[in-house]
């Protein structure tokens, strides 16, 4: 048993909006466990904000493909785009221990998606950023 | 999202429900301002949130912020697991003030 969706979002600011929509309705449908959903709603925002919107890209945000797949053992997602090579791994953990008026605004996204996913992975591949989250059904 | 405000004594109440995310943060942001221009003591009213991202953390961070520098008090209650988990992995339970229910929150405030 297996099921899938895809779909590509533009860059504007609602792309975000609209795969958690569809990804929210798959989640429904397919019983998925809340802490599955969430953990990869929220990596999904931390992604998808990076590349639609603003900063890291430099302004060239083009459109984005999402695919999600669900198995009898894990949840994956697939975000694929064809702007220029950038790695959203490739930054250091953020420090996490600072008190209240050290902490900077910022940084904490892509630490998020490494904790709360079971694997990510950044590949360079016929011209294309792609970005696999995989998130794993059951414990153990 | 949505986000509904009251008052209990001199304390604001703030519930968010819904998601806290890159889409309903700006939003989120801007109530967050209105209570703050004129409250000293703010309870977050968690129990309705479904999840929070690093952009809901960063209005979090800096409505504690503003409180902290005009000597104000921040707390929260009602986080559910995810959001917990969240808290946990960014070091926020750790430099936010978090009670497991509204009483607790609420007390000695």
């Amino acid at each position: 048993m297996r099921h899938e969706f895809r779909m590509m979002v533009g860059a504007d600011p609602g792309g975000v909006e609209k795969v958690n929509a569809v990804f929210a309705e798959f989640a429904r449908t397919y019983a998925l466990p809340e802490a599955v959903r969430r953990s990869l709603n929220i990596a999904l925002d931390e992604l998808l904000a990076n590349e639609l919107s603003h900063g890291m890209r430099g302004g060239d945000a083009g459109p984005v493909t999402v695919e999600v797949e669900l198995d009898q053992e894990r949840l994956t997602a697939t975000i694929t785009d064809d702007g220029p090579p950038f790695d959203p791994f490739r930054q250091a953990a953020p420090d996490t221990t600072l008190s209240v008026d050290e902490r900077p605004i910022g940084g904490l996204g892509i630490h998020l998606v490494r904790e709360l996913m079971d694997d990510v992975s950044y590949e360079r591949r016929d011209g294309h950023n792609v970005v696999v989250l995989v998130k794993q059904l059951v414990v153990g | 999202m949505q986000i509904s405000t009251r008052t209990s004594n001199d304390i604001h109440i703030v519930a968010i429900a819904g998601n806290l995310d890159s889409t309903t943060s700006p939003e989120a942001q801007k109530a967050l301002d209105a209570v703050l221009a004129g409250a000293r003591k703010v309870a977050l009213d968690f129990s309705e949130l479904d999840y929070i991202s690093s952009a809901g953390l960063r209005v979090l961070l800096g409505a504690a912020k503003q409180l902290r520098a005009s000597g104000g008090t921040l707390r929260m209650f009602g986080l559910n697991q995810s959001v917990r988990e969240v808290f946990e992995i960014s070091g926020f339970s750790a430099i936010l003030a978090v009670y497991p229910s509204e009483a607790e929150a609420l007390g000695a405030m």
